[in-house]
């Protein structure tokens, strides 16, 4: 068919038409060309790092922490152990269903009730998976309470749980919040430790049991709430020992191990940690490395909204290894009981601090302060209130290890033995001994009012004579008084730790004091410009004036003069194998008699002198005492001191026990520090016996 | 041969529409058609399971005299034995009740108990379900455990009117907490069935095992239910446990195999306990977001 001009009205009528035609069909010639060639080389050449890039975004690796190791005492009784915390977890991936239709009814009724204003989607958002995550756990508590079901036919009375307000039974909205910006990945936890006693969800452990068991039982496996299990600290003697056990807190420092716990293949996906734990005190610090373990971890799929959806592998966490320490818990549990008993006018009980050690290898069996903490409650969280009452009560010193005190009369073992060596008195020398002394012109009292009369070395130490030392020590003189209170190392730092132990801490107890002071000429010009003076020296032979140390620096002293040597190395850790070899100790340096001397006015200040209050009858021992004085708000308080060693004839243990008095609190050192060690002593020959 | 064309079209249309109208339907709508195919459905279950219990009538007649009047001998005995035992069973009853009344002691009897035959049991889900005959109508509620003497056969998962699924102790829907026999210290340890193949072994994990824990010595221990979760009453056998039983990968715990009790593959008769208030089953069944309906 042709028209009116006899053309082909099909044919193009124009040639730019036909132009067109081509132009057009190379464009997209070239566009699908450009396709192909891009498909190919993402496919061919692009094909394995857009897998990798690919498997990054859709899997994450999850890091465990891994528990830590226990700590035992010398005989293997466990002070520090984990206990399985059992806690109710949220799916909040399988619970979205939920979470979209409560949603979507509150903006219908929020539509409805005010229909010209704009919803707060993210509001609404956050009440509805509050409204099903609450709901949830009311069932929960319902299940748990275990005569709530009873109750419903009317068969048994109610009684819910009584720990928990009923508001700490809803889900908190800000821990929901936070949750969901930085670990939305994870279960949201409803109920941390339902099963621990006290922890509010249960009273005792039969209540725990009871509410896991309830719950495995009543819960279906494979639902959206899921009953989970890890590991938390335990320390099973709450305060026991806790300033040497010391306590752990949250860490961050499994970010930092990230990259060396996964498989290399790993390293590039997404991580996410569990919060885990480091030692913030004590051996739980200074053991760190030790305790810690090695983290595992998990590999999941994600979905596009940031949960885990699959488990496809995992590497289990190890623990960390165990730590034996020297402690003996019958003796420290004695030491603790009966430091408790020391209370003042109002019945608080007063800081204090006591130590045991074996004799021969330096072992520490018990080391106690008071007022103390206790780390479970530090376990998972420690809340303000109870850190600022335990600040506030000042028990977080380590007072045994820490506190700087003058060691008063105890310290005339020191006057007694630098003046015999310094061959200014010898054993059986006697000196008038009247109720004052007089230096520079100022009368230095005797504590008995009469004097002691006729005192030799051994009266001395029995009666606690201060003219004896008055004299003895302007005699030796104040640099040789310092010499020898240096060569028993009583301004040394002790707990150091052997070099090939942890590197993170280079002391076995955190911080030891180091700022021990043994005054001497230059100390005293240098701290307060001013001249040594005799009245110094003479305060210095009793133990007072410049003087400070510890009473671990005392208890490995006295341990010093029972074995007959100049040096002890304490230690917390215990080493079966220990050779009983001290750094820096070398012989006492005094003749036999001296030397028996010595011990024989220790014994005597039990038998008959200002010990004989804790005379054990049967079991002889050494000791001297002290009381010295402080300044305690500008007022002068005392400090009672005992140390001393047992048995007398064949010493096992040495002790030092120390006792802040208060202002309104008479104290001394045979009647209140003395019964600690007798105590003491009591259970460390008990201990013995029952070996 | 267009209308074959056109009629298998209309088929796939068809199947395309059901599928969507399905899909769009009211959950409460497809519930209701679910529990209706199961009414739908029971009858034949119970012809299947009265018709096992037929052939095996014909089985009995067909033994010889000889051998009916053996095992009436055997059964007479039997009879005589159970019934001392139930007369001492109902002395300690009345002298647990009187006890009880007399230190003031609420009764402890919580369970209502009704005995149901096995309806069906499928080969392809051999250790993990068996469906019952008793249902809604006799009182049976979801969660209430199911038991044949004093052992522990699974719990009820799901009721319909006349019939009712029970998850077995080898499914692994089902866990428990138990004690173990041995164990003076009374550690309570977990129950859970895994999945198996259907004529493999049947598989249950006994987890939570303190490390403290030694088996006797070529003894088998009992592992029995504790009564603490408020569903299985204490004391029930769930079966034994295998020897070695291994820690867990971070040593804290060991984990074990259990050995359910023989019964579980041949059994034909339970009994549903039926507790005297409402079961976990019914209180998850209420929904999210209305938690004042059980309070």
């Amino acid at each position: 068919m042709k028209d009116v001009d006899g053309q082909n009205p099909s044919a193009p009528s124009d040639p730019i038409s036909a132009w067109r035609l081509r132009a057009i069909f190379l464009l997209f010639s070239a566009g699908f060309i450009y396709v192909a060639v891009g498909l190919g080389y993402r496919q061919l050449i692009q094909n394995d790092a857009l897998n990798d890039q690919s498997e990054n975004q859709s899997r994450r690796v999850v890091i465990r922490p891994p528990s830590r190791g226990k700590i035992f005492d010398r005989n293997g009784y466990v002070l520090v152990d984990n206990r399985v915390r059992w806690s109710v977890k949220a799916d909040l991936l399988a619970l979205q269903p939920e979470f979209r239709k409560e949603y979507l009814d509150l903006l219908n009724k929020e539509k409805a009730r005010f229909p010209d204003r704009r919803p707060d989607y993210d509001q609404l958002q956050q009440t509805a998976r509050l409204n099903v995550l609450n709901a949830w756990l009311t069932k929960i508590w319902f299940v748990i309470d275990s005569t709530n079901q009873k109750a419903a036919k009317g068969s048994a009375k109610v009684k819910s749980t009584p720990n928990l307000h009923p508001e700490e039974r809803m889900v908190h909205p800000d821990a929901l919040r936070k949750h969901l910006n930085e670990r939305r990945a994870l279960k949201f936890p409803l109920i941390l430790d339902l099963a621990f006693p006290n922890s509010g969800h249960a009273v005792t452990p039969e209540e725990g049991n009871r509410a896991v068991a309830r719950f495995i039982e009543q819960f279906p496996v494979h639902g959206p709430i899921t009953l989970e299990a890890d590991m938390v600290r335990s320390y099973p003697n709450g305060k026991l020992a806790a300033h040497v056990l010391g306590y752990v807190r949250d860490s961050d420092i499994l970010k930092g191990q990230l990259d060396d716990v996964v498989e290399s293949e790993f390293v590039n996906f997404q991580k996410l940690g569990y919060t885990g734990k480091k030692g913030a005190d004590g051996i739980e610090a200074t053991y760190n490395e030790v305790l810690s373990g090695r983290s595992g971890w998990e590999l999941w799929t994600k979905t596009s909204s940031g949960y885990n959806k699959d488990l496809l592998k995992f590497s289990a966490p190890i623990q960390g290894a165990n730590v034996a320490l020297s402690l003996d818990t019958k003796i420290q549990k004695a030491a603790e009981e009966a430091l408790a008993k020391i209370v003042d006018s109002q019945g608080k009980p007063l800081p204090a601090a006591a130590v045991m050690l074996d004799v021969n290898t330096g072992e520490i069996l018990a080391l106690a302060s008071q007022p103390s903490f206790d780390p479970n409650e530090m376990a998972d969280r420690v809340t303000q209130i109870y850190f600022d009452q335990v600040n506030a009560d000042g028990g977080w010193l380590n007072r045994a290890t820490q506190g700087l005190y003058a060691p008063g009369s105890t310290f005339k073992l020191i006057t007694a033995t630098a003046g015999l060596r310094a061959n200014k008195i010898d054993w059986d020398d006697i000196l008038d001994c009247g109720p004052s002394y007089m230096v520079g012109g100022r009368a230095f009292p005797e504590h008995d009012p009469v004097g002691y009369g006729q005192v030799d070395l051994e009266k001395m130490l029995a009666v606690s004579c201060n003219v004896w030392n008055y004299q003895v020590g302007l005699r030796t003189g104040p640099e040789s008084l310092a010499k020898e209170a240096r060569r028993f190392g009583l301004d040394a730092p002790l707990l150091r730790k052997p070099s090939e132990h942890d590197n993170h801490s280079t002391t076995e107890l955190p911080n030891p004091a180091t700022r021990m002071v043994i005054p001497d000429r230059a100390y005293k010009q240098r701290v307060a410009g001013e001249p040594w003076t005799d009245g110094d020296t003479a305060n210095t032979s009793i133990g007072q004036g410049y003087l400070l140390t510890t009473p671990l620096h005392m208890a490995c002293l006295i341990a010093s003069i029972a074995r007959g040597e100049t040096r002890t190395t304490p230690s917390i850790i215990h080493d079966p194998g220990r050779d009983g070899r001290h750094a820096g100790a070398e012989p006492i340096g005094l003749t036999t008699p001296q030397l028996n001397a010595l011990r024989e006015g220790m014994v005597r200040c039990v038998e008959e002198g200002t010990a004989k209050i804790v005379r054990i009858p049967g079991l002889p021992y050494a000791a001297k005492t002290g009381t010295s004085e402080y300044f305690k708000k500008g007022e002068k308080a005392h400090l009672a001191w005992i140390v001393g060693y047992a048995p007398a004839d064949n010493p096992v243990v040495a002790f030092c026990v120390l006792v802040e008095g208060q202002l309104d609190t008479s104290t001394w050192g045979g009647k209140t520090a003395g019964p600690v060690a007798r105590d003491m002593i009591l259970s460390w020959r008990s201990a013995a016996d029952e070996k | 041969m267009d209308n074959n064309r056109q009629g298998a079209k209309a088929s796939y249309v068809a199947l395309v529409f059901f599928i969507g109208l399905w899909l769009i339907l009211p959950s409460a709508v497809r519930r209701f058609n679910r529990e209706a195919f199961a009414e739908f459905q029971a009858p034949a279950l119970h012809l299947v399971g009265k018709g096992r219990d037929l052939a095996r009538y014909w089985e009995l007649k067909s033994r010889s005299p000889e051998e009916l009047v053996a095992a009436s001998r055997d059964l007479a005995r039997i009879n005589a034995a159970l019934e001392l035992k139930l007369h001492s069973l109902d002395d300690a009853r009345k002298e647990n009740i009187r006890l009880r009344e007399m230190l003031r002691y609420p009764q402890s009897t919580e369970f209502v108990t009704v005995v149901a035959r096995v309806s069906i049991r499928e080969t392809s889900s051999w250790w993990q379900r068996i469906v019952i005959r008793k249902g809604r109508s006799d009182g049976i509620r979801p969660g209430c455990p199911v038991v044949f003497g004093d052992r522990v056969i699974g719990r009820v998962s799901t009721v319909h009117l006349t019939t009712s699924e029970v998850d077995l102790v080898t499914s692994p829907g089902f866990r428990c907490t138990a004690f173990l026999e041995g164990d003076d210290q009374y550690h309570v340890v977990h129950v859970s069935g895994r999945a198996g193949l259907s004529l493999s072994a049947p598989r249950a994990v006994v987890s939570i095992i303190p490390l403290e824990y030694n088996p006797p010595a070529g003894q088998i221990a009992k592992v029995m239910t504790t009564g603490l979760g408020g569903v299985f009453p204490s004391g029930l056998t769930l079966g034994t446990l295998e020897a070695g039983v291994q820690s867990t990968a971070e040593k804290h715990m060991q984990t074990g195999a259990l050995t359910p009790a023989k019964e579980l593959n041949f059994i034909q008769e339970v009994s549903v306990l039926i507790p005297k208030y409402p079961t976990a089953g019914e209180i998850l069944l209420t929904p999210a977001g209305k938690p004042e309906e059980f309070r």
